[in-house]
This record gives C-alpha cells, sequence and structure tokens, in this order.
C-alpha cells in the first residue's frame, strides 16, 4: 500500500503511461471492474449500429435485406458537396453556430459571475428558477413570441420608435443581414439560465481558503472575480469549449425553421434543413446518413485540434 | 456519520419508491391487459350466444389522433354486433421516421392507413380476390372505380378509397376549396357588384381601403399572402385558376399535356398586378414574413380585405370574427380569372380519394385478412354509415318526417372534441369506406350537407347578403363543376421518392419561395429583371424529368380508367 | 450601516475598515447595477412562460386574434379540461416518472463511477476508454440500425427501452471527470495510506464530494427523461399502457393541429358556428399542453439548489 501511494504521487503531475503488464492489471483490478463493463456497454449501444454507416454508400431501401441492397458509391455525398447550395448551406451553419456558441458561453460565464455575487439566498435562487424557465418551453413557442415582439406593431419596434432612434418600424425578419443575429439572441434568451448551471456548480467547487486568502490581501470585489472564481471555473469552461468545438456544424434545424422566410433564404438555410428536405422527406436515409458522417468527420477533426491547442497552451484538455 | 447514515437510508427508500413504481406500472399495465381480455371473454360469452366471435384488429392510422374512450359508445356497438374492437396506434412525430422503422423491421399491424411508400415495400396485400370472394356490398360500393384503385406500378388494389365514392352530386353549402377571398362589407359597400376579374377585384379593395384606412381602429390591410411552411398556395397556385383552370398542383394540363406553369407568360401577368398592388401599398408589408399565427390575428381582427387561400385554411379565424359579432368582416369566396371571357373552374368535383383510406399488411393472418375485409363490407351497409355518420337516432339526431336533423345541443355537440372521443368513431369513420352523397331515404350522408342543417346555421346577416345576389349559399358564387377530365387530378400523382422528377419539383419550390416575394417587393421598375432572374433559374432545371413523370401517370390513368 | 444590508462576500467583516471609504461606493454601485440587471433579467425570462400560462387560460377561439401578453381577455379553463379529458395521461404520468427517477438514479451511480476511474491518471485503459466514450458525443449511426438493435435486445415495446439505452452519457461523464480533477489529491492518497481500494475511495470519498456536480447531472438527466417523447415514438407506440406523458401530449397536440388543418374536419366545424366559443384551437392546447407538460419537472430545480452552495462539501471534509 505504502509502495502505491509513492507510485501515485510520482504519476500524478509528469503523467507517463505505465507499460501494461499482469502485475499492473491486477493492482488497477478494481479500476478495471468499475470501467470496462461500461465500455462494453457504450461499444454495444452506440458502436455496434454503426454498421448502418453503410447505407451512405448504398441506395438504401428499408424493405430490403442487406444483401440485396444496390450500391452506389459515393453518389450521396458528390450529390451532397456539388449541389449549388452546398457552400451557401456550409457558410449558414458555420456562422450561426459559431454566434450561438461565442454569445453562448459570454452571456452564461457573465451571468453566473453576477449570480454568485447575490449574497441574499432567497433572491438568488428566484433568480436562478426563473432565468432557466424559457428551457422547457418549445422552439414553437419561443419563435411565435420572436415573431410577434418584432412584427412592425411588435415591442421592439415601438421602443425603438419611443426612442426616436428609428422613423419607421424595421421588417425584421425580411433581411437577411438581421438573421443570424435573431437567431442568436433567441438562443440566448432560451438557454442562458439553462447554461449557467453548470458553471454554478463549478463555482461550488472552489475552495473558500482562497476567497478567504483574498479578503486578507484587502482584493476587491472584481479582483476576486477575476482572479478566485474564473480562474476557478477555468477548467469547466475549457471543457465545453473543446466539446463545442466538435459540434460546430450543429446549428440545429427548428429554429432556423419557424422564423425563416422567403426573403432569407439565403440566409437562413442549414445543413440539417438541406438534409430534411432531400434526405428524409425523399425517403432518402442514404443522404442523411452520407451527411453524418461528413458532419463526424468535421467534428471528430475540430475536436482533436481544439484539444491539442489546449494541450499546447497547458490548459485543461478533454484527451 | 449520523449524516451519513440518513443519507444512504433516503437513497434507498427513493430506489424502492421508483422501484414500486416501475413494478407498479408494469403490472399495472398487465393486469389492464387481463381485465381487457376479461372484458372481451365475458363478451366473448355472450357474444357467442349471439353467434359473433370476438377479435381485434391492430390498426395503425398515418395522422394524429386521439384515443376514443374504452366505452365510446359507437366502438361499443360495434363491439356487440360484429365481435370486431379496434386496438389503434395513431402517428405523433414525423411520419417517414414511423414508416421507415416500420418497414425496415416488417412490423405492422393488420390495418394500415395508405402510403406509397409501404406499398412500394410490399407492406399491403392485394385486396380484389378478397373482395370479390367475401365483400359483395364494398364491390358495388367502389365499382365505378375499380379500375381507378389499381396501383399504376402493378395493377393490384391495396387500398380502399375513404373519399371521392359519390352517388349524387350534393352541392355542401360550405366551399372549402381555393378561391380570392374578399369581406363581405367591401361587396356590401359597393352595391354588391358581380366580380369577375382580377382587376375589378383589385380595384374593390382599393376603394374600400381609401375610404377605410383603418377598421376598428387597426389600419386597413388591402391583400394578405400566406407563403409559410408547406402552406404555399396562397403564393403559388393562383395563376392556373385566373387562366380557368381547375386545381392541378403546379401544372397546368393542355390538351391532355401536363406543364409547370411558374414560369409562364400568365404567371407572370399575376405576380405584376400584385406587384402593383405592392407599389400602391394594398399588400400587408409582412406578408412574407409573418407566421400563420400572425395570419391568422390579422384576419381575425377583421381588417383584412382580401386574400388568396383555401377556406378550410382560415376557417378558425373566421369562427373567431363571428364570436366577435363581426359577421360582416367574414369572407365570401370568389372564382377569379384574368378576363371576363373566362370561365372560372374552382369548384371541382370529388375526385376518388386514391393513396389513401385502409389497407390490410402482409402480417395479418389469412383468416384475420378476411375477418377485416367482412367487418368493411358490413360497414359499409346503410344503416351502419348512418350510425358513422349521424350517430344515433334520438340521442346524436332527430328525425322529423323523415328528415335527419339536429336540435342546436346536438349541433354543439359534433364540435366538442372531447364529446366526440366518447360518441363518434371518427378515428375509424374518417378512414374507411364511406357513403357520400345521399342515404336511399334521401338524406344527406353528412350533416353539412343537409339542406335544413345548412339553413339552420345561416346568419341573418348572411341571409339578406344572399338575398341581394339572389343565391341560395355562397356555393353558388362559383361556376358549377364540369365533369372531371379523366386522369384529373394531376396533384395526386406520386412523384416517387428520391426521383429527379421529386428532387427537381421541390428545387422548384425553393426557387419560387425565394423569387417571387422579391419580385412582388421589387420597385415596379425592377420587376421584369428580377421575374427574368427567377424564370432563367427554373429554366436550369431538369424540369422535364418532373413534366414527363405526370404525363407518364396521367396518359396510364386514361388508358387503364377510361374503360367505364 | 446601509451597508449591512448588501454586505458584499463572506468575512469581509475582518477586511472591512481597510479602506472603508473606496468600499463603500464601489458595492453600492455593484449591487445596484446587479440589483437592476437581475431584475431586468428576470423581467426577460419570466415573460415566455407567462404569457404561455395566460395564454393557456384564455378561450382558444379568442387566442387566435392574438394580443395576448400578460392577462387573459377571456378566461376559461376550456384548455385543460381538453387535456385532462384524455384518459391517457394519468398512466402516462406515472410512467413517465418512474423512467425518470430510475434514468436519474442509474445515470448518477454509473456516470460517476466511470469518470472516477477516468480521472485517474495512473489506469492504463484511462486513454481509450476515454475516446470511447468521447466519440459518442459525435455520431451517430442513424435512426435504423439503432431500432434493429433494439429489436434484436428484445427492448421494442418494454418499458426498459427507456432506460437502458441511456444510462451514460459521455458529455456528463466529462462534467464530473473535470470536477473531480478539482478534487484534492491528498484526500485520496490518505484514503489510500488507510488501506482503502479504488471501489471504497470512489463510494466514501469521491462519491459524497461530488455533490454539486451531482445535482446538475441529476438535473440534465432528469429533464432530459422527462422531456423526451422520441422512443416511446419509435420504440413503444403500439403499447399504450407504455406511453409516456410527453408522448400523449404531443399526440394531443398534433391531433388539434391535424383537426384544425383537414379540409373535412373543419368543413364540419364551419357548419355549427355558434359552438365555436367553445373550440380548442392549436395555440391555446399547445399552451396548455407546455404546463401540464413542464410543472413537474420544474419544481426539481429548487431542490437541487441547496447543493450549490460555495465550498461547502470541500471545506467540511478537510477539516
Amino acid at each position: 500500500m505504502e509502495e502505491t501511494f509513492v507510485k501515485d504521487s510520482a504519476v500524478r503531475k509528469p503523467k507517463k503511461n505505465k507499460k501494461i503488464t499482469w502485475a499492473v492489471l491486477k493492482e488497477q483490478r478494481q479500476l478495471i471492474y468499475m470501467s470496462v463493463p461500461l465500455m462494453a456497454y457504450i461499444i454495444l449501444f452506440a458502436y455496434v449500429p454503426i454498421w448502418g454507416w453503410t447505407m451512405a454508400f448504398q441506395d438504401y431501401k428499408p424493405a430490403r435485406d442487406f444483401s440485396e441492397q444496390k450500391w452506389v458509391g459515393f453518389k450521396h455525398f458528390e450529390f451532397l458537396f456539388k449541389d449549388d447550395s452546398f457552400l451557401q448551406v456550409l457558410r449558414n451553419t458555420l456562422a450561426m453556430s459559431v454566434i450561438n456558441m461565442i454569445l453562448g458561453f459570454t452571456t452564461a460565464i457573465i451571468l453566473a459571475l453576477l449570480l454568485n455575487e447575490i449574497k441574499k439566498v432567497f433572491w438568488k435562487r428566484t433568480v436562478q428558477t426563473i432565468s432557466y424557465l424559457p428551457h422547457f418551453l418549445s422552439w414553437i413557442i419561443v419563435t411565435g413570441i420572436v415573431a410577434t415582439s418584432l412584427a412592425s406593431d411588435g415591442i421592439i419596434n415601438d421602443v425603438l420608435m419611443k426612442l426616436h432612434l428609428i422613423k419607421e418600424p424595421i421588417q425584421w425578419l425580411s433581411e437577411g443581414k438581421y438573421f443570424w443575429g435573431i437567431v442568436g439572441a433567441s438562443h440566448v434568451w432560451k438557454e442562458v439560465g439553462w447554461n449557467t448551471i453548470i458553471y454554478l456548480a463549478a463555482m461550488a467547487s472552489i475552495d473558500p481558503a482562497l476567497y478567504e486568502a483574498a479578503d486578507m490581501d484587502g482584493a476587491s470585489r472584481y479582483r476576486k472575480m477575476f482572479h478566485v472564481t474564473l480562474p476557478g471555473i477555468k477548467p469547466t469552461i475549457i471543457i465545453l469549449l473543446i466539446m463545442q468545438v466538435g459540434h460546430i456544424l450543429e446549428a440545429g434545424f427548428e429554429v432556423q425553421y419557424l422564423l425563416g422566410n422567403g426573403l432569407v433564404v439565403d440566409w437562413s438555410q442549414t445543413i440539417d434543413i438541406f438534409v430534411l428536405k432531400y434526405g428524409l422527406a425523399q425517403g432518402n436515409y442514404s443522404l442523411a446518413t452520407a451527411a453524418g458522417i461528413f458532419k463526424t468527420v468535421v467534428s471528430v477533426t475540430l475536436l482533436l485540434i481544439a484539444n491539442g491547442v489546449a494541450k499546447r497552451l497547458g490548459e485543461e484538455r478533454l484527451l | 456519520m449520523g449524516g451519513k447514515k440518513k443519507s444512504v437510508l433516503r437513497f434507498s427508500m427513493v430506489l424502492l419508491l421508483s422501484l414500486g413504481l416501475v413494478l407498479s406500472a408494469c403490472s399495472g399495465g398487465n393486469n389492464k391487459g387481463a381485465a381487457k381480455n376479461d372484458n372481451n371473454g365475458q363478451e366473448a360469452g355472450e357474444n357467442v350466444a349471439n353467434g359473433v366471435e370476438p377479435f381485434e384488429i391492430s390498426v395503425f392510422i398515418g395522422q394524429p389522433d386521439q384515443q376514443p374512450t374504452p366505452d365510446n359508445k359507437i366502438y361499443k356497438l360495434i363491439r356487440e354486433k360484429t365481435g370486431a374492437s379496434f386496438k389503434f396506434e395513431f402517428l405523433a412525430g414525423d411520419i417517414d421516421q414511423k414508416l421507415g422503422v416500420m418497414i425496415a423491421g416488417g412490423d405492422y399491424p393488420d390495418m394500415m392507413t395508405a402510403n406509397q411508400k409501404l406499398t412500394a415495400a410490399g407492406a399491403f396485400i392485394p385486396l380484389e380476390d378478397l373482395i370479390e370472394e367475401h365483400a359483395p356490398n364494398l364491390k358495388k360500393h367502389y365499382e365505378k372505380y375499380w379500375n381507378m384503385m389499381k396501383d399504376p406500378n402493378d395493377g393490384h388494389i391495396y387500398n380502399l378509397p375513404n373519399y371521392g365514392v359519390t352517388n349524387a352530386d350534393v352541392t355542401s353549402s360550405w366551399y372549402s376549396g381555393p378561391a380570392f377571398w374578399i369581406q363581405k362589407d367591401v361587396l356590401a359597400e359597393a352595391g354588391y357588384p358581380e366580380v369577375k376579374t382580377l382587376d375589378q377585384y383589385f380595384d374593390l379593395i382599393k376603394q374600400y381601403k381609401e375610404k377605410h384606412p383603418t377598421i376598428d381602429g387597426t389600419p386597413t390591410i388591402g391583400f394578405e399572402i400566406l407563403n409559410y411552411d408547406w402552406k404555399n398556395w396562397g403564393l403559388f397556385n393562383a395563376p392556373q385558376h385566373l387562366i380557368g383552370h381547375p386545381n392541378d398542383g403546379g401544372v397546368v394540363v393542355k390538351d391532355g399535356k401536363a406543364e409547370i406553369f411558374a414560369d409562364k407568360d400568365y404567371a407572370k401577368r399575376y405576380y405584376k398586378k400584385l406587384n402593383e398592388m405592392n407599389a400602391l401599398g394594398i399588400i400587408d408589408k409582412e406578408t412574407f414574413t409573418q407566421n400563420f399565427d400572425q395570419y391568422m390575428a390579422k384576419i381575425s381582427s377583421g381588417a383584412v380585405l382580401g386574400m388568396f387561400d383555401q377556406h378550410w385554411n382560415f376557417q378558425s379565424a373566421e369562427n373567431a370574427l363571428i364570436t366577435q359579432k363581426k359577421d360582416e368582416r367574414t369572407y365570401v369566396g370568389l372564382p377569379l380569372v384574368f378576363d371576363e371571357g373566362i370561365r372560372d373552374h374552382y369548384k371541382d368535383r370529388p375526385a376518388l380519394n386514391l393513396n389513401n383510406g385502409f389497407g390490410i399488411t402482409v402480417n395479418a393472418s389469412e383468416e384475420q385478412a378476411i375477418r377485416i375485409i367482412k367487418l368493411l363490407d358490413t360497414l359499409i351497409q346503410e344503416d351502419w354509415q348512418k350510425i358513422l355518420a349521424w350517430g344515433i337516432e334520438g340521442e346524436d339526431y332527430i328525425v322529423k318526417d323523415g328528415r335527419f336533423m339536429k336540435t342546436q345541443e346536438q349541433r354543439d355537440q359534433f364540435t366538442d372534441a372531447t364529446w366526440k372521443l366518447a360518441n363518434k368513431a371518427d378515428s375509424f369513420y374518417g378512414q374507411a369506406p364511406k357513403m357520400e352523397g345521399l342515404f336511399s331515404d334521401g338524406n344527406a350522408t353528412d350533416a353539412a350537407a343537409q339542406p335544413e342543417e345548412i339553413l339552420a346555421g345561416m346568419k341573418e346577416y348572411d341571409k339578406n347578403f344572399l338575398a341581394q345576389y339572389g343565391f341560395n349559399s355562397y356555393v353558388d358564387f362559383f361556376s358549377p363543376a364540369p365533369e372531371n377530365d379523366i386522369a384529373y387530378p394531376a396533384w395526386s400523382v406520386d412523384l416517387v421518392d428520391g426521383s429527379e422528377a421529386k428532387i427537381v419539383n421541390t428545387k422548384q419550390n425553393e426557387l419560387s419561395t425565394k423569387y417571387l416575394p422579391k419580385a412582388i417587393l421589387a420597385k415596379p421598375e425592377e420587376f421584369d429583371s428580377v421575374w427574368d432572374e427567377y424564370v432563367t433559374e427554373i429554366r436550369k432545371l431538369n424540369i422535364k424529368a418532373y413534366e414527363d413523370r405526370i404525363n407518364e401517370v396521367l396518359q396510364w390513368r386514361r388508358d387503364t380508367w377510361s374503360v367505364k | 450601516m446601509a451597508n449591512q444590508t448588501i454586505s458584499p462576500g463572506p468575512a469581509t467583516a475582518a477586511a472591512a475598515p481597510k479602506s472603508v471609504r473606496k468600499k463603500r461606493v464601489e458595492p453600492i454601485l455593484f449591487n445596484t447595477f446587479n440589483t437592476l440587471f437581475m431584475i431586468g433579467l428576470v423581467v426577460v425570462t419570466l415573460y415566455p412562460f407567462l404569457n404561455t400560462i395566460v395564454v393557456s387560460l384564455n378561450a382558444g377561439n379568442d387566442t387566435i386574434r392574438g394580443g395576448i401578453y400578460l392577462w387573459p381577455r377571456e378566461f376559461t379553463w376550456q384548455n385543460y379540461k381538453a387535456v385532462f379529458a384524455s384518459g391517457t395521461i394519468y398512466d402516462a404520468f406515472w410512467i413517465s416518472v418512474a423512467r425518470t427517477v430510475l434514468s436519474t438514479l442509474l445515470n448518477l451511480v454509473l456516470t460517476t463511477m466511470l469518470a472516477y476511474t477516468l480521472s485517474r491518471r495512473e489506469y492504463v485503459f484511462r486513454k481509450p476508454i476515454t475516446l470511447i466514450f468521447i466519440l459518442t458525443m459525435y455520431f451517430n449511426a442513424g435512426l435504423i440500425p439503432g431500432y434493429f438493435l433494439m429489436k434484436d435486445l428484445h427492448l421494442l415495446n418494454s418499458f426498459w427501452v427507456y432506460v437502458i439505452p441511456s444510462m451514460i452519457s459521455a458529455f456528463n461523464m466529462i462534467v464530473i471527470r473535470t470536477y473531480i480533477g478539482t478534487i484534492p489529491e491528498s484526500l485520496v492518497e490518505s484514503a489510500r495510506i488507510d488501506g482503502a481500494g479504488d471501489f471504497k475511495i470512489f463510494i466514501r470519498i469521491i462519491f459524497p464530494l461530488c455533490k454539486p456536480v451531482l445535482a446538475t447531472i441529476a438535473l440534465f438527466v432528469a429533464v432530459g427523461a422527462w422531456n423526451s417523447w422520441f422512443d416511446a415514438f419509435i420504440y413503444t407506440s403500439s403499447r399504450q399502457e407504455l406511453s409516456t406523458l410527453q408522448y400523449e401530449l404531443m399526440k394531443l397536440l398534433s391531433s388539434s393541429m391535424n383537426a384544425n388543418s383537414n379540409p373535412a374536419v373543419a368543413a364540419g366545424a364551419g357548419m355549427t358556428q355558434d359552438a365555436a366559443v367553445n373550440m380548442v384551437t392549436p395555440i391555446s392546447i399547445r399552451a396548455a399542453v407546455t404546463v401540464v407538460a413542464s410543472v413537474p419537472i420544474l419544481l426539481v430545480y429548487p431542490f437541487m439548489q441547496k447543493y450549490f452552495v460555495v465550498g461547502l462539501n470541500v471545506g467540511s471534509v478537510k477539516e
């Protein structure tokens, strides 16, 4: 036991992979018992169905057996990449997801920091609970309210008119240049409270001694926020950021579908909408699968890059 | 330490509780199943005495609906008289996804509503022989339509169409289809003129709007064009009607040949008119950005003078106007054309509702298939049809001198969704083969078409309004529907999933969604250049693939359907 | 005196006398700003939910006119009556409760256990297992292969299909692992010296110390399980007695939408227009359904919040 302890602490910082020997396996058997069955579980439920990716290279028909399917090579990938609108759709997807990511992260972190400064427990919990309510509304309700607010006689135009910032109501949803911003803002509105929860939990792990020490030094509130709280949740922020980078092609489709219209279609179409239209709606599972594979390749590449960058910078990382 | 023990205790309590819940939920389910069986068993006992053997039919209905209550009176009657009970599964969610897994797994119930994906996957059994052998009433019911029901690909009959088999040309008082709608007060104020052309229509709207810049405090809106989600006909469909063509979807059939009309000159003429009207401020500025709820809100405010739409689509907004006692703000449908000489063809004869209605799946045993077809054969008979459509005499309707009618209370019940779950068999009836037109005693098969009921539902305002025109109902604004072309309608042609025809059609719709609003909102001097760009883009597509597919099927229909 | 009520931070009393003048102005400014900001946030995020409640209490036929904001124009219970008239939602409610409780418990135990093993830097399989789990976030085998897997495992039309396929989420695992990373290694080391194995360390030390993050994950899992309807739609839809609350409510909503967009049904409605007053419409049903579906799960959060108190756990164990 003494030995284990010494080894542990030695390994801790300059981590080196141990050689796999019987002795090591025996020593770590409890870790193995606790994780390997779960690995088998995830392989069964997540990896075994990947045989379905073969669909991307077939003209898949659900009624046929595997052996009866027609193989077509990269036809569906070609359809996807050669479509005139593909680049535009890719641009829209990237733009909206980057905007959502930046807005989502900054607003949630700022809100978490500010909530943390509220000292009255009841008030703090009230704000938390209320701010997460919109998460439970469906997009169709939220976009309904967004559309009403942005109408000619909606509250946004009303306020801007009363402040004499504009002379005539703006048709917010008729111009492509506003669309990405509206989608981003809608996401923030719906999810900011929910996204904050994870940071609030992370703040709970900060050692109170650090605050006490800062107080001893006479640190101001801002100093504590920036030098104790923020560093305390930094590992969480970085990890979430890396994971989110991998989801860069997931800009969704519901909001865009519900708020979009003919006048902004060049800004609103995302990859997912494209796949819905030409994949699922046409009974073309193969195209949907091909698009899924494309997204996975991009995701994993970006994920590894982001992880590598974090490693370089000496930050917390995923792998 | 004490704290920890307590939390362990609490944890195990929660665990126990949840396990208990699961178990009780499961056993509850089982009990219920058992109870149901017991019921069946009991009834079986009774029924065997009556000579009916109980059986259960599992049914998948490809649209959303609610489970009828367990003691629903009509289903109970069916069970007592025929032994049949239904186990319904309704769709909630995306039908393509649901059918995809059902087909892949081959997991079908006994009976399903028609879908081309299912037919293509071989999910249904051919019904011709079954009907010939076991269902004389069904055979008679569909006799005139027998060839039309055959599948274009292999000539078998897989589904029993639920609508379109009519025995009389009964004019319903209510026109549910497409038209240019105009607020009744606009006509009233202009002295009840006859409106035939698009130009006359917009002139009336323009005059009224100038005279009444606001209605009940809301700024007057001249014209609305809804193009939201799949509800795109408000923008797309008008041109074909303006040249006197019936609703064929995306094409016009001229001399037996279908061609798209989106890029034709008469389409341009319509959109150019809209462009001019927009420049005059007649068209709602938000018309292309609004969602359906906003569109309905505007209509129900009473401030919208006109729109092109299908009546059923905005019916609930009209209901809202009526409850506000704004009868003069409700609408008249006008069958407009470009020029006086063109005969309007908005109203059409009901066509057989192909690719709809029930089919029996390959999973039903031969015995079960026979039982199902025999059941449908029983239920198509007139006494059952009366029960399914009107209900139980005395409870759901009354008979006076042989005429069916309803008391006000009975009328109201029929619009109460909750009441219907216990007292109507609509989930079944909506999809089943049915009589349409008149019963042999002269009563209408549909309460909405019974003259007595039409009169009872008519408001004073409408009686006066119609009297000005000398009409009996608003349907009289339309020319009577001529005999349908044998291959009509082209919109029911299956474009085949994933085929070039379908992809081209999707792309063409995308272009229209994008360019038409742009063209309408453009400055008048820029209209032509936007239009030309639109036409150029459309012509880049392989439109021929789309037209060819439609023509191929229309030709097939003419060849096979003309027999009788 | 005034700053007593807005006294900032724990243990400030000791540090307060140092630069009283500066400290007095700053916190007041900050707190005023913060309070105003939070009030604004509460207004903005409370509105959509409040509006949904108001719409659910307004006559459907009247709601079509729009313009319902903070108070019903024509009050009615009709929409709720229509929801509760559906006989199927009561059983479905208990199924939803059961799946939610069970999923949450299983997820908490299994995910944390896995996260612990993958936080041990000396563990020889740490990297491969981590990678195997992380990748699951970025691909999706597709609907049909997933369906076949459930079919082969005899999970179709079984209650367990709600629980078993989603016992571990890679995202939650990473979040917990990150949190465990902030727990002082010395605690683990001293336990080892006392002769504890990994399993014991996990149960005795790590699990109790993770309370804040476990509260978060419990919330995520519970909300996810409660809100999901897709599994009921795809896997169990032919067994009514296994239906969940969300799926039943969804059926209710789509059938009311269908009734309003179905020419045949609408034609019937055209007849007896006097009864239109009592008719429910999709907008009002949607609002009532949303309230009924979300209120039970909304009640979870306030119970979780007490675990978000700064430093409570780490500090107490350290003693």
